[in-house]
């Protein structure tokens, strides 16, 4: 009879070890990203100010918005690595059609038309030719750098542009940036879609576990061209936001919003669900990015430091979620 | 010269895959060893092979007592394992596969090319005389056949005197497999015994010398192969001490069926050709056949379209020209898959999430997913299965194999608004408690009995015998004439997986 009991009882122990371990991962991170902010609010006298912690807002929101993109294409098993090209190529396009005259509604759609049709492309590499994102997303990512440079000969482009669409990117309504309502809204929409509608769910279903989605009547193909069309679409929108809020569009300003954006994501896959990409998850991601970059700015810290601690925070996130999930990224 | 294998005993957690088993392998002889999915095949080769250690027992190379450590331990002593999946370098030559580990060297780490190739004929023209192979050419441009000599050359490298050769010619073309054949009996004239695993019967039979039957980890015996048959040998592989196949605990008069619902003629799909095919509403039809026979690939086949080659199928009278999983879901078409976590289930999601995985607008208003209707729906689905959980917010991979596969078949109840025209399952009862079983019986002769036309491809005969109205026999490959329920036991489902016309 011992000799039974042994092992049900480790396996008990076992079970509630692996909950207090989930538990413990799913809040750790939060843990984490307050003492981080209150480490910062007591030995650097700017940070906790009003204008300071708007402008924390103001740096995330794009960030955000590349990030909830990528949600996405984490849910259904797709990796974009094209999406800080992208930012650059709308952040292009948009100031481009805004100095020839095009009105900014136009623009606008503009960026849409291109976050749609780089999407396109990567999905119709991934799904109907069959290349692995990771790499089709690569090599699309490249060509849009070399488009980026080529179609403004590596220079700024700025002058000329209109109030209203600098206004996006600069202006206040009610004391708190523009920039946060539109991080809030892409935010809630993307929300939305994932945790309460039916194409959310089969985007999860289709990076849960394809092959049975696609034995319960789901179209594969479809689920993972969507995620992956989405997080270009969020990327040329937030590149629209970053040219206005840079007040001019830049070749190469998206290029950070790459490693920063999977951050985002990884650091996020780290809560809520843990393994799991999920909107709000990534939200803090970005916070968590975003409270890191001000605070060692204001400390003075160069550029080049802070590289250095994000790459060990995605270190340290993809540790924890790959240590205590049966993660499987690609 | 012998392997003596004696008294082998090898414990898992919760099963144990040998039971005191005894048996031995000559130096002079092919030695086939068949038995069903599960029945200890594998185990027993791993342990020969010296990959696992058995719990007891012990083993003898020529009388003297040894163990087989690893298998390097193993081939050191002589015994060398082919595995099922093939183990060359894509992209090297033969000669460089054949000489994988051991290449001549000029020093410094150099490989000495010329040696090599030389080296490698040698091997070649020393076992396989009557073999012409190009030994430069990149390995995987050559034929499957050609292929499979190169492994067991290079396992023959050594002094060897026992060669474990797993499914052998499973991937090889017909043609090919003659070939194999042949290189496989000229090895025991030579002093390296074969020891042959295999689920072709045919193939077992006429290679080998002797033939052991392993059954749910049991040894059930070892005879000479000349002296048996093949139905014999499919019926010490199914049998199972004092059961019938046919309980006649089932259903009593069978119900009347209806109009035709699926129709197919000369189907061929991925390996398996099926002359003619019909099922009518409320009809229960089981697929039975060994494994590797067939029968689940066919069975799914008629749900995703997976391998098809050619064939005409008519759906409730209407041609089709094109089968795909989303189109039959369309027309009325349930597929319950075996291998549940693999192919049904998404482990992470809860009961309720994977419930609602068929048809999620039930879950909804308008399009949006609302939880207080989806976990509604949920419950209905789990009181209907009898789904034990704490609540539908349960994790699917926490519970146990009967409750999993409740869920897999719930899936496609929840929220279905029409009953299902044709539902088709593999192996519906696969890992599940006996109190499950019979519930999971009970519902498909429910479903059958509201007029849904029903397939099952089992591996269980009882299950089958038990609650199908005619029995479709795949034998290598092929379905054979259906059985009716008057002719079902289990002297006919076992002659008819051999292939005998009784």
């Amino acid at each position: 009879m011992t000799a039974q009991a042994r092992p049900l009882v480790e396996a008990k122990e076992a079970s509630s070890r692996k909950s207090r371990d989930q538990w413990l991962l799913k809040y750790s991170t939060l843990l984490a990203l307050l003492l981080l902010f209150l480490g910062f609010a007591l030995t650097v006298d700017r940070f906790l100010t009003t204008s300071n912690l708007l402008n924390i807002v103001q740096q995330i929101s794009m960030l955000t918005i590349v990030g909830a993109g990528l949600t996405f294409g984490f849910a259904a098993r797709e990796m974009d690595l094209s999406v800080g090209y992208t930012v650059g190529l709308s952040g292009i396009l948009v100031p481009l059609m805004l100095i020839s005259g095009v009105p900014l509604p136009i623009a606008l759609l503009g960026a849409v038309a291109a976050g749609f049709a780089v999407g396109a492309i990567n999905s119709l590499l991934v799904t109907l030719i069959g290349i692995p994102s990771l790499i089709a997303t690569l090599a699309t990512g490249s060509i849009l750098y070399g488009i980026n440079f080529m179609s403004t000969g590596g220079r700024a482009i700025y002058g000329g542009l209109p109030d209203g669409y600098l206004f996006l990117g600069q202006g206040q309504i009610l004391g708190i940036p523009v920039l946060a309502y539109a991080m809030v809204l892409f935010v809630l929409v993307a929300w939305f879609l994932m945790e309460r509608t039916i194409f959310g769910r089969y985007i999860y279903a289709v990076g849960g576990n394809l092959k049975a989605a696609e034995l319960s009547g789901v179209n594969g193909r479809f689920y993972r061209s969507a995620a992956l069309v989405v997080c270009s679409l969020f990327a040329a929108l937030a590149g629209a936001l970053l040219a206005a809020r840079l007040g001019s569009g830049q070749p190469n300003a998206g290029e950070r919003y790459l490693l920063d954006g999977l951050a985002t994501v990884f650091i996020g896959m780290t809560m809520i669900r843990p393994g799991t990409a999920t909107v709000t998850g990534t939200f803090f991601g970005a916070l968590f990015i975003g409270v890191i970059n001000n605070g060692l700015n204001l400390v003075g810290m160069d550029t080049y430091v802070q590289s250095i601690v994000k790459g060990l925070i995605i270190l340290v996130a993809v540790a924890i979620v790959s240590r205590t999930t049966k993660l499987k990224l690609l | 010269m012998t392997v003596t294998l004696s008294d082998i005993v090898m414990q898992y957690p919760g099963t144990r895959a040998l039971d005191h088993v005894d048996v031995d392998f000559l130096f002079s002889e092919v030695h086939g060893l068949i038995g069903e999915n599960g029945a200890g095949k594998t185990t027993l080769v791993s342990i020969l092979g010296g990959s696992r250690q058995p719990t007891s027992g012990t083993i003898a190379i020529a009388g003297v007592e040894t163990a087989l450590a690893s298998a390097g331990d193993a081939l050191a002593k002589g015994i060398a394992h082919v595995s099922q999946e093939g183990s060359l370098v894509p992209g090297l030559s033969a000669a460089q596969n054949i000489l994988l580990g051991d290449e001549p060297r000029l020093g410094l780490g150099i490989i000495d090319a010329r040696a090599l190739k030389r080296r490698a004929a040698e091997l070649l023209a020393r076992w396989f005389p009557q073999v012409t192979i190009d030994l430069d050419a990149a390995v995987d441009t050559l034929p499957m056949a050609d292929q499979k000599v190169i492994e067991i050359i290079r396992a023959l490298r050594g002094d060897m005197r026992l060669l474990i050769l797993d499914e052998p010619t499973a991937t090889l073309p017909a043609r090919e497999k003659e070939n194999l054949w042949r290189i496989i009996r000229s090895l025991p004239p030579r002093g390296v015994g074969v020891v042959l695993v295999s689920h072709f019967l045919s193939e077992v039979k006429a290679l080998s010398d002797r033939i052991t039957v392993l059954r749910d980890g049991r040894h059930v015996t070892t005879l000479p192969a000349a002296e048996v048959s093949e139905a014999q040998l499919v019926d010490f592989m199914l049998q199972r001490a004092g059961k019938t196949a046919a309980s006649g605990e089932a259903t009593g008069a069978p119900r009347a069926s209806g109009d035709i619902v699926l129709e197919i003629a000369d189907w061929r799909v991925g390996g398996v050709s099926a002359d003619h095919f019909t099922i009518r509403t409320g009809e229960i039809v089981g697929m039975i056949g060994l494994t590797g026979a067939g029968h689940f690939g066919f069975a799914r086949s008629l749900y995703t379209g997976e391998g098809f080659l050619s064939g005409q199928t008519r759906f409730g009278g209407q041609p089709l020209s094109r089968i795909d999983a989303r189109g039959m879901k369309a027309r009325g078409v349930a597929f319950i898959p075996d291998h549940r976590m693999e192919n049904s289930l998404i482990g992470e999601w809860s009961v309720r999430e994977n419930l609602a995985m068929v048809h999620p607008q039930a879950g909804a208003h308008a399009g949006v997913l609302s939880t207080g209707k989806e976990e509604k729906a949920a419950r209905a689905a789990m009181a209907l299965f009898n789904v034990k959980a704490h609540s539908p917010e349960q994790r699917i991979q926490d519970l146990s194999g009967g409750n999993k596969q409740k869920v897999s078949i719930g899936k496609w109840l929840y929220g279905a608004t029409e009953r299902y025209r044709l539902m088709i399952f593999v192996e519906p009862t696969e890992g599940v408690d006996i109190g499950a079983k019979r519930e999971i019986h009970r519902h498909i002769q429910r479903l059958a009995g509201e007029g849904a036309a029903i397939i099952v491809a089992s591996s269980d005969l009882m299950e089958v015998a038990d609650i199908a109205d005619r029995v479709v026999p795949f034998v290598q490959g092929r379905a054979g004439p259906a059985l009716e329920r008057s002719e079902f036991s289990e002297a006919r489902f076992i002659a008819a997986m051999a292939g005998d016309p009784q």
